[in-house]
This record gives structure tokens, sequence and C-alpha cells, in this order.
């Protein structure tokens, strides 16, 4: 039995949210399973109630689809760019593996699944607050107050979990400058590819005049970058 | 159950930094007895040139390194084959066959119509490169490009499945294509460096031309992402003006 791999539980969840780069560098070690099940059980609980309040507004039904979707996009996106993530890192200098690529991208997601969870109740409490939604719901400063605090919880998430790469990045090669680099390019896919995924399962918050679905009949049809393209050619034609 | 460690914190030893493909170093090739390690087969082939590029490098100036090229070339005809069938599943039928055929095909091509020039442009340079070694550094190049290529054929294909756009979906391959093309000539470019050459001017004109040569094959044997009545074109045109015509296209049907 793997000494190392049993100690592993729940309450590793505090190595993980310190970012204890030392205890960290031994999870990406071979034959730390269940650190793999630790991380992915984090995305899974984390990201699906931060999901699940998200999507309680619209309907209960709607929030136990985000609920699924949310964390299924952040293993997608992990799982998408794996084999990019771990051929970009040697040639922009970090020699490290394909498992360690890997487990470094899983760990720095749930770390930020894990503060997503720990809002959920806050995002919860706002929601089970707000007004029911109505037709006319985007026009009100419920609804911008609401996205707006989706947005700032995102993003701090997002911070906390790059920050937290970010030093494992360097302790794994040794260099600023190299993990500054590999961070980037990292940081460019995922976005890339989630930003496409987030856009096929939409929707997430919902509209009122839409019926409660997991996907969209239009799913598949266009692209998240399209979008931003047409949105801006629109604006910039002043019609 | 948790264990303490009476040691402290078990921290692996640091990784040393390689130098990366594409930066310069005026220690020999074959210093470290890792590099002097021969290249057994494919897969150690994808392994070395992602992780010791300089291995790779070492192993093409070595007698008999012509099973390494061959090596490299089976990877990249395997890889641009398989990303070519991303490539297709965004017209389906004929595409799924004929994409990755000519997308395989015509950077073959391409290499080729460009070897006899990076042979003299590195000549001219005062390189002491032979032939077969500039073949290799080719072959490499083609090797790193098609492996990253692989890395992003799962984007490629999530974008592919869901848009109409011709112009959107070829952008992006020329994009993952640009990305992958520096990162080869990264590798181009450090491994000429060992070769005595004086001047980089020889190799910078020849990166020109073969970029040049890979985007006109695009046009050339198109269409490679869209469909066509026919395999090959029966018009001419420069690679530009073609792009700008798909641009023009008809956008798709306006979605709710």
């Amino acid at each position: 039995m793997n000494s190392a791999s049993a100690s592993v539980g729940p309450s590793d969840f505090r190595i993980l949210l310190e970012g204890q780069a030392g205890k960290l560098l031994r999870w990406t070690q071979p034959g730390q399973t269940r650190t793999v099940w630790l991380n992915v059980a984090a995305i899974a609980i984390g990201a699906g109630l931060y999901g699940g309040a998200m999507g309680w507004w619209r309907d209960p039904l709607q929030g136990l689809y985000v609920a699924i979707k949310f964390p299924l996009i952040i293993l997608l996106v992990v799982l998408g760019n794996a084999l990019l993530n771990s051929m970009l890192a040697p040639l922009l200098g970090l020699n490290i593996g394909f498992r360690q690529s890997f487990f470094a991208i899983l760990m720095s997601f749930a770390i930020v699944a894990a503060i997503l969870g720990a809002f959920s109740p806050l995002v919860a409490f706002l929601v089970w607050n707000a007004p029911p939604m109505t037709p006319d719901v985007k026009s009100t400063p419920t609804y911008g107050f609401i996205k707006l605090t989706h947005v700032a919880v995102i993003a701090f998430a997002g911070i906390a979990g790059t920050v937290r790469l970010f030093q494992l990045l360097t302790q794994l090669g040794g260099s600023k400058t190299v993990a500054r680099r590999v961070l980037f390019a990292w940081l460019a896919g995922n976005l890339f590819l989630g930003s496409q995924l987030t856009w096929i399962a939409r929707p997430f918050i919902g509209s009122p005049q839409l019926p409660v679905v997991f996907l969209r009949d239009t799913a598949f049809q266009g692209n998240f970058y399209e979008n931003v393209f047409r949105t801006v050619a629109g604006l910039l034609q002043f019609d | 159950m948790n264990e303490s460690n009476p040691t402290g914190p078990l921290i692996p030893p640091q990784i040393p930094t390689p130098p990366s493909p594409g930066h310069r170093t005026d220690r020999p090739l074959g210093e470290l007895p890792d590099e002097r390690e021969t290249i057994p087969n494919a897969v150690a082939a994808i392994e070395a040139i992602l992780r010791q590029p300089r291995r790779v490098m070492y192993q093409l100036r070595q007698p008999g390194a012509g099973g390494l090229i061959a090596g490299m070339l089976f990877v990249a005809v395997l890889c641009s084959v398989v990303y070519g069938v991303g490539v297709g599943t965004f017209s389906g039928g004929v595409q799924l066959w004929a994409a990755p055929i000519k997308t395989a095909g015509g950077l073959l091509i391409s290499a080729l119509i460009c070897l006899p020039s990076l042979y003299i442009f590195a000549c001219l340079s005062g390189s002491q490169a032979r032939l077969v070694e500039i073949l290799g550094l080719v072959a490499g190049l083609m090797a790193l490009m098609t492996i990253l290529l692989i890395g992003f054929a799962p984007v490629a294909w999530l974008f592919s499945q869901s848009t109409n756009s011709l112009a959107w979906m070829g952008t992006l391959h020329l994009i993952f294509w640009g990305i992958a093309t520096v990162f080869g000539l990264r590798f181009l470019n450090a491994d000429f460096s060992h070769t005595q050459a004086r001047s980089n001017a020889g190799l910078n004109t020849w990166t020109a031309i073969f970029v040049l040569v890979v985007l006109q094959m695009t046009t050339a044997l198109r269409p490679i992402v869209g469909t066509a009545d026919t395999l090959l074109p029966e018009e001419k045109k420069f690679f530009a003006s073609h792009w700008v015509e798909c641009l023009k296209l008809p956008k798709p049907a306006a979605r709710d």
C-alpha cells in the first residue's frame, strides 16, 4: 500500500488551499491516484454547488442542470487541453511530464472549485432574497447585481487558482520567468477552450422567456468568438 | 490516516530547467550523457523532440541518423493525417479522407520543395551540415509542428462541430498551424546554430520562403476545410486573394 497515497483525505483540502507547494509536488508523483480523485471530487462538489446556486434563481431544475454542467466544463477543459498543455510546458522550458502538467492544472481548478463551493451558500442566499425572475428581469438592478456578483466571485476564485498554479510551476521549474511563460500559455489555451465550452453549455442563469433545458437547441450552432466578433462589428457599424 | 513525517516535508529535488529549444547555447551537443542516448523508435523520437531537443540534434549528426529521420517523418505523416481527419470533420463526407491526405501530402511536398533551398542557404552561411543533416532538420521541424497540431486537435474538433463558418474554421486552423510552426522553427533555428553557420540571414530568408510555400499549398490543394465540386482546384490563385474571397462568403443563416 502506498502510504503517501493513503494519507490523502478530505483534510488535505487545506494543503490544496494553502498551496503548500512541497506537498502538492508530492501529489504529482506516480502512484498518487487518490489525489486525482480528491481534486475531481473538489471540482464536482465545489463547482456543482456553485452552479446549483447560480441556476436556482430561474428554477430548481435549472439549478440541477447547472450543477452538472459547471463541473463538467471544468473537467472537459482539463482533459481537452491536457495533451497540448503537456507539450507546451517542455517547449517553453519547463521539463515536466504529462502527469505533472495534468495534475498541476487539475489542482488549480480544484482550488477554484473549492473557493466557488465556499461562496455557494452566499450566492444561494442572495438568490433566495431576490425577487422571482420576470420577463423584464434583464432591465432590473437585481439582475445586474446578481450577474456582477457571479463575475466577482468567479474572478476571485480564478485569480486564487492562478496564483497557486504559478507557485507550483515555480517550484517545479525553479524559475519565475519560465513559470510565467508556461502559465500564460496554459491560461490562454484553457480560456480559449473554456469560453467555447461555456458557450455550448448555456444557459446558466437562465431566462424567463425560454424553457428550462440542459442544453439549448442551438448549443452547437455558432461559437463564442463569432458572437463577440459580430457584436463588435455591429457596434462599429453604428446602425 | 495522516502520518507525520519526522524528517519534515518531503520536497522532491528541483528539476533543472533545460534551455528552451529556441535558446542558443554554446555548449557542444552530446556533452551530457543523456544526449548521447540513442533514440530507438518513433515514440521515443516524439518524447525526445519535446523534452530533449538537444538529444535529437546530437543524434541527427551521428552515423545511422537515417532511422531517426525516417521515424520523425513517419510521426509527421501520422500526426498530419490524424489532424487532417479533425479538419475533415467540419465538412464530413469526402473530406474525411481527402483532408488528411491533403494535409499530410501538402506538408511533405512543401518540405520537399523547400529542402534544396535550405541546403543552399546553409552552405552559403558557412554551415558544415551535410544534406542528410539538413533533411533531419526539416524532419524535426515537421515532426514537432504536427505533434503540436495533435495537441490542438480536440479544440479544433470542438469548434468544427459548433460553427458553420468556413472563414472562422479556416482562420482557427491557420492560427493553430502558425503556433505550431513557431515552435517548429525554434527547433530548426536551435539546431541550425550548431552547424557552424556564420550568419542566420540565410535561415531567416528560408523561413519566410517555407511559410509562404505552406500557405500557398493550402490554396493549391483547396478545398481542405470546405467543399467543392472537384477534389482539386481548377483555377489558379494566390493564397491571399483566395482567403479574402473566403472571408467575403455569405454568412451562415441567422440563428436565434
